[in-house]
């Protein structure tokens, strides 16, 4: 009989399951003491405390208004008190149990002293949270039917052929209706979890859109181009590296570099070969120079400028390039600091050091003369080397010059 | 290297090499001649013929991947892309070798252009920009940038032009100054080129009344007064106004082309200097409106868009009328936004139709019409594929393809109509483009959780769906039973293809969303440490005054007049920094209170805890994220049976014993009311878009109360939870979740006849008879 019942009832949700049983009305006393055995059932050979069902049946054991049969059958299968017969037990029928029962051979204990022995969870099934432990049971009795009213009693009961009374109803259809709407879990007090706004959305997040450029592929039209652009100039360069140029030769260069802005990129210059240039083309290194004066390797220009040798022609292209274009403040100091020094490293020749000295003068006298310097920043520098050569007619002029300024 | 020229002239036979010279170079004329009348077999035969005289000369190649592109009509960027790519190493190997050469005399006259990949670079850069990979492109051009004086002055406009649009499409205003400001220096228009402005200014109150004159129609064609009234009276009445511009686009499509052709055509006739150089000055112009309208500095954008219909008037004005009209719409005046779009006359030209109908659309979205915007995109999508139909293709025709871009529009907009399946699969297309944008993330993060809210979700019955409480009615007569079932059954629309939007996408789109956002905003902090623009400002600054010498007082008068300086750029683009910040802080904010409530729908509260927990660790959040986290905090707390911790959250709102104050006012819900200007004519449209999702303070108060009271129920405390549900309830009379604590609580307190009146007031409550029929068993 028991397993005849647990195949219809075995689809139940076990924790909707729960909640049924311990509604008094709403199942017979057999079909009562049949779902305990089922609940026995479906962990016959675990202790009883490992039972989810365990404090379900607790509550039933010790609820007074539960009839005794039916607690004492709990007791049995909770084996309370070393109550060993349950095997027996459940292979009656619940009818043919409820008709042999005996209550003077039970007695009854306190919900604490069950709980004491089985555990004390309060609540059953997997869920972690507090609200689930402290879940009501879903299911009410509809308030409209009075409370009087004793749902045992025959009289509302579905006649078979007789036609229906009000308030006549069937107790299977109910039982029925309840499984078949039974979900887990209970009714717990619920969190009002607002939404997130919708990010805003700002006018900028709509794409307005402009017409690009046209930006299409190109052709290299420098495909199998003549490659001579330049080549007259390149090779005119190479000359000029080592002797000077004719003044044709010159002019050639001056005029290519003019027709061609960007052909000073291409002409082979670096700035390892500038000192060479400048050496023997003064002319044509201003020319460049000049030109470069966008380029982002300019520094290195610069650089390979003030670090060659002090001569001549390095000046002259200084002091050009300081009336064609404006030349970085720390690049003309450097410059004038190294002249200052080479001056005073030419000692082993007097004749050779006179010369330099007079140079460097008639220079720093030309940067002040055309406010390319400012003295000041300078002046303790320029005017020891003035004392320093003061023997020198040209360094006692600047060192006049200085004075006037002062 | 063999066959190179300059190789072989050294080997001697300087007769065979001239020869063999003019061979090849007629026939590269001939393969130009090909390409440039779209003849690609025969270029390509051509090609093949100079490859076998010139072997591997990287230019050929380089040639022969540009038309084999051409010839498969554009289809194979993958191709192209490999192509390019090798001929580029290949230039770069042969380039090294003459350096590592040890005499450096005698190579001194072997040119470098032989092997130099510029031309390269640049058509790979042009073909991610195609792509819509701005910031590849910008990257791959940026070591161009930084030896551009050398460069052929053509090709070194079309790689700034580049830059500038891919800056822009990226938002870069960084870049874009540090690109403009070489132009500027190069071409001299210039932000504040003192007399070019001063001229222009005396010309401009001429100007400005014949364009007004224009706008008020009197002089202006019958067409354009047409146009006008359609745009006028359409904003009366939505459906009318949309049929009578859609007429009047009709309209003007069957009459003759006009002449607007929006300029951008400089590049061909860049032969001749003069006219260069005043298109460039205008292209320029149009850039510095463009980046003003990016830093969102109206006020100046406005000037300079008065400056640039000066220089246009005498050609085409076109692109000058829709940066105005842009203005126009990022000031909030939509009204005028739509005369001007349609003045500048872009929607009589196939190739910008779809731009004008995307660019109404936007209009109308702001306006507040949602159908009328979603007409004009899907419209816009139309002209674009049919543009993409068009033969024979041209590569620009592919870059004037919009569509990802109007699909990201679309999708914001059906986001906005409650769409979020829709809105989804736009934004999906859209990501090819943006998906390195956190905004595209979390608004796919949004989809999903809309989706979940309107029960679209797959499994959405067993989630969460809360809208509505279920009783069943079971049994009949005296055995009836009341079942309540809070989960709501959700009702599958018809349809069995299930989107794939879920919480799990929504919880991986917002921390990609959060990923690319500490991203970007690091780099922020880098480029603020290294920033490169102030050097750069310094340097043009001393170029101006070395180049204006003594006038420099006369040229200031005219600067506060006109004229745009250096300290105004500065400032512009700060500010736009600072927008970018704020913007980046609210979307954190919201990142993260996504995040929290997204966990906690998926049963995750200790995820939920730790974002909301950063969220409140934000410092200067707006009031409504700060409550959003505080109240994610607390229900999280609760589930994780921690109600002490979360009590404090909620009662950091209580007023006194048993009353919560707003915790935010209405205005908070503005937070991009800051950015607009005060002066904006048409302020009761700038509202309009924010207020349909906006949650309302009194609603986040009642929240407070059932949700302390829910709090207190699960501890057991009935008597104190009363009375809060009571206000709670007073202040949502309807709401699911405080009826169903209310219920509880009643239960609870053995009072179920109050549970279900109760139950029976609330209007979202419905009985519904037992499903399962009697069975005989």
């Amino acid at each position: 009989m028991f397993n005849s019942m647990c195949h219809s009832l075995g689809l139940i949700e076990f924790g909707g399951f729960g909640s049924m049983l311990q509604d008094l009305m709403l199942l017979r006393s057999t079909d009562r003491i049949i779902a305990f055995a089922i609940m026995y059932q479906c962990y016959p050979s675990q202790k009883p405390s490992v039972n989810p069902f365990v404090s379900d049946m607790m509550n039933a054991a010790c609820n007074e208004q539960v009839e005794k049969h039916e607690r004492a059958f709990i007791l049995h299968l909770l084996q309370w008190n070393s109550y060993n017969k349950s095997k027996e037990i459940l292979k009656l029928s619940a009818v043919d149990y409820i008709k042999s029962f005996d209550p003077s051979t039970h007695d009854f204990p306190e919900l604490g002293e069950l709980q004491r022995e089985y555990g004390d969870k309060a609540g059953s099934g997997p869920s972690s949270h507090i609200a689930a432990d402290y879940a009501v049971k879903k299911l009410l009795h509809d308030p409209d039917v009075p409370r009087g009213c004793d749902p045992n009693s025959p009289e509302f009961d579905v006649q078979p052929g007789g036609n229906p009374k009000i308030g006549c109803g069937d107790r299977d259809e109910a039982v029925t209706g309840i499984l078949g709407s039974l979900t887990t879990g209970g009714l717990a007090p619920r969190w009002i979890r607002p939404c997130p706004p919708r990010y805003p959305v700002h006018q900028s997040e709509l794409l307005w859109i402009d017409p690009d450029n046209k930006h299409e592929l190109i052709w290299d039209d420098k495909m199998c181009a003549d490659t001579s652009r330049g080549a007259t100039v390149r090779d005119l360069l190479v000359k000029g590296l080592k002797v000077t140029l004719s003044p044709s030769e010159q002019e050639d260069i001056t005029t290519a570099l003019a027709n061609d802005a960007k052909l000073v990129y291409h002409c082979g210059i670096t700035p390892r070969k500038l000192p060479q240039l400048v050496e023997h083309n003064p002319q044509i290194a201003v020319e460049i120079l000049t030109k470069l004066i966008n380029s982002p390797e300019i520094v290195d220009y610069f650089t390979a400028l003030v670090s060659m040798d002090m001569s001549l022609h390095s000046m002259e292209v200084v002091n050009r390039l300081t009336t064609a274009v404006e030349l970085p403040k720390e690049f003309i100091r450097m410059y004038i600091t190294n002249c200052i020094s080479s001056c005073e490293n030419a000692k082993q020749d007097k004749y050779m050091q006179n010369r330099l000295v007079r140079l460097v003068c008639v220079f720093l006298q030309s940067l002040i003369r055309n406010n390319i310097i400012d003295v000041k920043d300078l002046f303790i520098e320029v005017q020891a080397f003035c004392i320093d050569f003061s023997r020198i007619r040209e360094a006692a002029g600047l060192f006049r010059l200085l004075k006037t300024l002062e | 290297m063999d066959s190179i020229p300059s190789d072989a002239a050294r080997d001697g036979s300087i007769c065979d090499e001239a020869i063999v010279l003019s061979v090849t170079c007629a026939l590269a004329k001939d393969a130009l001649s090909y390409f440039q009348s779209g003849k690609f077999h025969e270029c390509i035969d051509i090609l093949i013929q100079l490859n076998h005289k010139k072997r591997n000369d990287p230019k050929v190649l380089h040639n022969m991947a540009i038309a084999e592109y051409f010839k498969n009509a554009c289809s194979n960027s993958k191709k192209l892309l490999e192509d390019l790519n090798t001929v580029k190493k290949q230039s770069e190997e042969l380039a090294k070798e003459p350096l590592e050469a040890v005499n450096p005399a005698s190579n001194v006259s072997v040119s470098k252009d032989l092997f130099d990949s510029t031309v390269t670079t640049l058509n790979i850069a042009v073909t991610w920009f195609h792509l819509h990979q701005y910031a590849k492109c910008l990257s791959i051009l940026d070591p161009l940038f930084l030896n551009i004086e050398p460069l052929d002055e053509t090709i070194a406009l079309q790689i700034c032009f580049l830059m500038l649009d891919s800056a822009l499409a990226c938002h870069d205003a960084v870049k874009f100054l540090e690109v403009f400001g070489h132009l500027d220096k190069s071409f001299g228009v210039g932000f504040g080129t003192h007399e070019e402005i001063g001229s222009t200014m005396q010309l401009s109150s001429n100007q400005v009344s014949k364009t007004s004159s224009l706008l008020s129609s009197s002089a202006a064609s019958d067409a354009l007064k047409s146009d006008l009234a359609a745009a006028e009276s359409g904003l009366c009445e939505e459906g009318l106004e949309y049929d009578n511009v859609l007429a009047e686009i009709e309209a003007e499509k069957r009459m003759k082309p006009v002449g607007h052709i929006p300029a951008n055509n400089l590049l061909k006739t860049i032969g001749e200097r003069s006219i260069l150089t005043v298109d460039v000055k205008l292209e320029l112009q149009l850039y510095k409106v463009r980046f003003l309208l990016l830093t969102r500095n109206v006020k100046l954008a406005k000037r300079e868009v008065k400056h640039a219909m000066n220089i246009a008037q005498k050609r085409d004005s076109s692109m000058a009328l829709l940066l105005k009209s842009q203005l126009e719409y990022a000031h909030g005046n939509h009204r005028k936004a739509i005369k001007l779009l349609l003045v500048s006359g872009i929607q009589k030209e196939l190739r910008t139709s779809g731009i004008f109908n995307n660019n109404l659309g936007c209009i109308y979205y702001q306006l507040g019409k949602y159908q009328a915007a979603s007409v004009l995109f899907s419209n816009a999508l139309r002209n674009c594929s049919s543009l993409r139909k068009d033969n024979p293709v041209k590569l620009f025709s592919l870059s004037q393809d919009k569509s990802l871009l109007i699909t990201y529009n679309c999708g914001v907009l059906y986001l906005a109509c409650g769409k979020p399946l829709l809105a989804a699969q736009c934004f999906q297309k859209a990501s090819l483009v943006f998906c390195r944008q956190p905004l595209l993330w979390l608004r796919i993060a949004e989809c999903c959780i809309l989706a979940l809210q309107k029960g679209l979700l797959e499994g959405g019955n067993t989630s969460s769906d809360r809208s509505e409480i279920r009783v069943h009615v079971i049994g009949k007569g005296k055995w009836r039973q009341l079942m309540m079932e809070e989960n709501g059954f959700v009702e599958l629309g018809g349809s069995a293809q299930w989107p794939k939007l879920s919480l799990p996408l929504a919880r991986v789109c917002l921390s990609n969303s959060m990923y690319l956002l500490n991203v970007s905003l690091m780099n922020d902090s880098k480029s603020d440490l290294e920033s490169p623009l102030s050097v750069m400002i310094n340097d043009t600054k001393e170029a101006s005054w070395s180049d204006h010498g003594d006038a420099n007082t006369n040229s200031e008068l005219k600067e506060a007049k006109g004229g745009m300086n250096q300290d105004i750029i500065q400032n512009s683009l700060s500010a736009y920094k600072d927008i970018r910040r704020r913007e980046n802080h609210l979307l954190k904010q919201a990142l993260l209170a996504n995040m929290a409530y997204v966990e906690l729908e998926l049963e995750n509260p200790i995820k939920a805890l730790s974002a909301a927990n950063s969220l409140l660790q934000l410092p200067d959040s707006s009031k409504i994220y700060v409550f959003l986290g505080h109240i994610y905090a607390a229900e999280a707390l609760c589930l994780l049976n921690r109600p002490g911790e979360a009590g404090a959250h909620l009662s950091a709102y209580l007023l006194g014993q048993e009353d919560f104050k707003l915790p935010f006012a209405q205005e908070d819900f503005d937070p991009w009311r800051m950015n607009m200007s005060s002066d904006c004519e048409e302020t009761s449209d700038c509202s309009t878009g924010n207020a349909r999702d906006s949650l309302k303070p009194e609603e986040a108060r009642g929240a407070l109360f059932a949700n302390l009271a829910a709090l207190f129920a699960t501890q057991g405390h009935y008597d104190q939870a009363k009375p809060f549900i009571q206000h709670a309830l007073t202040v949502l009379p309807n709401n699911v979740q405080a009826t169903i604590t209310a219920v509880y609580i009643d239960l609870m307190v053995g009072r179920s006849q109050d549970a279900v009146a109760r139950l029976k007031q609330c209007t979202r409550v419905s009985f519904v008879p037992g499903r399962l029929e009697v069975r005989a068993s």
